[in-house]
């Protein structure tokens, strides 16, 4: 984008690889410091480990319960994204697709939602759940969740679905197909990539949540990571080796699926301010 | 009636959205008229319960959390844009294999707000923590300081910290919305004799104010909703002696109790939301507006 003597190249990538080192610096003392003894970790904080003590690994794992934990998040997090990309993408594919009475305020309606920050309307949240018995219940979780994605998820998908083109379903309307077939089996096939986006965006906010589940959730078998974590830091306070081990558990699977889905990831993050 | 056979799909989300999202925000506007303490019978009170917030028993508690926050968008506002913009530029300036450095940057956000707590927390430690070992052994002893417990200095951490997470974001946005400026405005400029600095500073910045507009008014919208972060390093008291309570953990002390808390009730707490609101609202009407005359001009 801009043309660099040689110098200018060696200033520019000085300042971009000190940034990549404040943000790799951290995390690679949590991964080192989670293969130390605590006695190492305030004494050596610097070094590598003298011995690489997997065990760190097997205690936290096993004092935190994190089987469950992963259990409960795994659940919480698939089943949410599910409800979110069906019920978004219907609502989107009408939105798109057909003109009716009010289409433009219901829409306006729903993006309005994008402005909202769901954690403001906790108090009714709590009351309704609690009326409906879905309090401490993971599928309460999976409630608000789908609502609270919704308006992101239409708004991004309704441009998507305005993007295909029309041909393919005059054809299989003439052909005879109604609506749902032609959302199902013509525009969704197509809006793999768009799905996929729409997914990762959910994947972070829902995978990260800690204040819902501290809210709505109390029995220690129902816990997801996040606040599962919680309860660890505050319980080991002084076990800083099994403190950094238990934070890389709850770290990696996020850390995995990042990587091998970065550009999606970050398509995901990034384009709602974009758009 | 067949014609409108479609409209059945446009309807859970219609649903869930509605009594999950949008009653909601209204209901909690209807509880801040009452006293009630989550259970039994509500008790109308007016505006007793804003009475209390802002000039009341809750006034100085409130508006101290009140002024965290802002104090909190002001910082991380010029914490994310001036190093966005810059780390933005340099990465536009030479592009190439720049992929591994985008996923570098990018890494910290997909971390979970409470393990960006916990592991600063652990990192800060007064005497074990990274941070002040690192000061000590390159000399700067005088900065090993208990960042997090000290009220001067607990906030601007946590705003130190809540800014190494969310960079990347920045980067990425801004560097998305340079390299979409139009290659021939930049050319043009350049046969005309404009240096690079020129072309960056008055050519694509004018182009991105847009989107730092846009990444703004997220930002504030965020701010005003900070919990996790204050939660995981200094607890729901906002510690150490309230320095880093804000408007969120206040909320939850009222709202959902905890330790210390001077009044539990959910009117109170909700009344709390209701202003959070009131301060969030002006700049969400604007945004939502932005983003549809968006949608309008058919992008």
């Amino acid at each position: 984008m801009f043309r660099l003597n040689r110098f200018q190249k060696v200033i520019v990538w000085a300042f971009l690889l000190l940034l990549a080192f404040v943000n790799l610096y951290p995390i690679g003392i949590m991964i080192l410091s989670s293969f130390k003894s605590t006695r190492e970790i305030f004494l050596k904080p610097f070094n590598l480990p003298a011995v690489w003590r997997w065990q760190n690994y097997v205690s936290a794992w096993q004092r935190a319960d994190f089987a469950t934990y992963f259990k409960n998040s795994i659940l919480v997090t698939a089943v949410s994204i599910a409800s979110i990309l069906l019920v978004s993408s219907m609502a989107a594919y009408v939105i798109a697709r057909f003109d009716f009475k009010f289409k433009r305020s219901i829409y306006l309606y729903m993006l309005a939602g994008l402005a909202l920050p769901t954690r403001l309307a906790i108090i009714p949240i709590f009351l309704i759940m609690r009326n409906l018995h879905l309090l401490d219940k993971l599928s309460g979780l999976v409630i608000v969740y789908t609502a609270g994605g919704i308006a992101f998820s239409v708004f991004l998908l309704v441009n998507f679905f305005k993007k295909l083109p029309h041909d393919i379903e005059d054809s299989a309307q003439i052909d005879g197909a109604g609506p749902f077939r032609i959302y199902w089996q013509i525009d969704l096939p197509l809006l793999k990539p768009a799905l996929v986006t729409v997914a990762m965006f959910n994947f972070i906010d829902v995978w990260n949540d800690f204040f819902f589940p501290l809210i709505l959730l109390s029995s220690k078998v129902k816990k997801t990571i996040p606040l599962g974590l919680q309860a660890f830091f505050g319980e080991y306070t002084i076990e800083w080796d099994i403190l950094f081990a238990a934070l890389n558990i709850s770290v990696l699977p996020v850390l995995i699926l990042f990587l091998i889905l970065s550009k999606q990831f970050i398509a995901g993050m990034t384009e709602g301010a974009l758009k | 009636m067949r014609k409108y056979s479609f409209l059945w799909m446009l309807f859970p989300a219609l649903l869930l959205y509605t009594v999950f999202i949008a009653y909601p925000f209204f209901s909690s506007l209807g509880l801040s008229f009452f006293d009630w303490p989550g259970i039994g019978p509500k008790k109308f009170i007016g505006l007793a319960n804003y009475k209390n917030i802002l000039s009341g028993f809750m006034a100085s508690e409130f508006y101290r959390a009140l002024w965290h926050n802002i104090v909190f968008f002001i910082w991380s506002l010029i914490l994310s844009v001036v190093p966005g913009l810059f780390f933005a530029f340099l990465l536009a300036a030479d592009i190439k294999g720049t992929k591994w450095l985008k996923i570098i940057f990018f890494f910290p956000n997909t971390l979970a707000i409470v393990v960006v707590g916990f592991l600063w927390g652990l990192l800060l430690n007064p005497q074990w923590g990274l941070v002040n070992q690192l000061f000590r052994v390159l000399g700067l002893g005088f900065l090993a300081k208990p960042w997090l417990g000290d009220t001067k200095t607990a906030l601007p951490t946590i705003i130190f910290v809540t800014a190494w997470r969310g960079l990347g974001f920045y980067i990425l946005v801004y560097l998305a919305a340079i390299i979409g400026v139009d290659r021939e405005m930049t050319e043009a400029a350049r046969i005309d004799g404009a240096t690079e600095l020129q072309i960056a500073g008055r050519i694509i910045l004018p182009h991105l104010y847009p989107i730092i507009a846009t990444t703004a008014m997220l930002k504030f919208i965020w701010t005003f909703n900070i919990f996790d972060i204050v939660y995981a390093m200094e607890g729901t008291q906002g510690g150490p002696a309230g320095s880093t309570d804000v408007l969120g953990t206040l909320f939850y002390r009222i709202a959902f109790g905890g330790l210390g808390s001077s009044q539990v009730g959910m009117g109170l707490g909700a009344t709390v939301v209701t202003l959070i609101f009131l301060v969030v609202f002006p700049v969400s009407i604007f945004y939502v507006f932005i983003v549809e005359r968006r949608v309008e001009r058919g992008e």
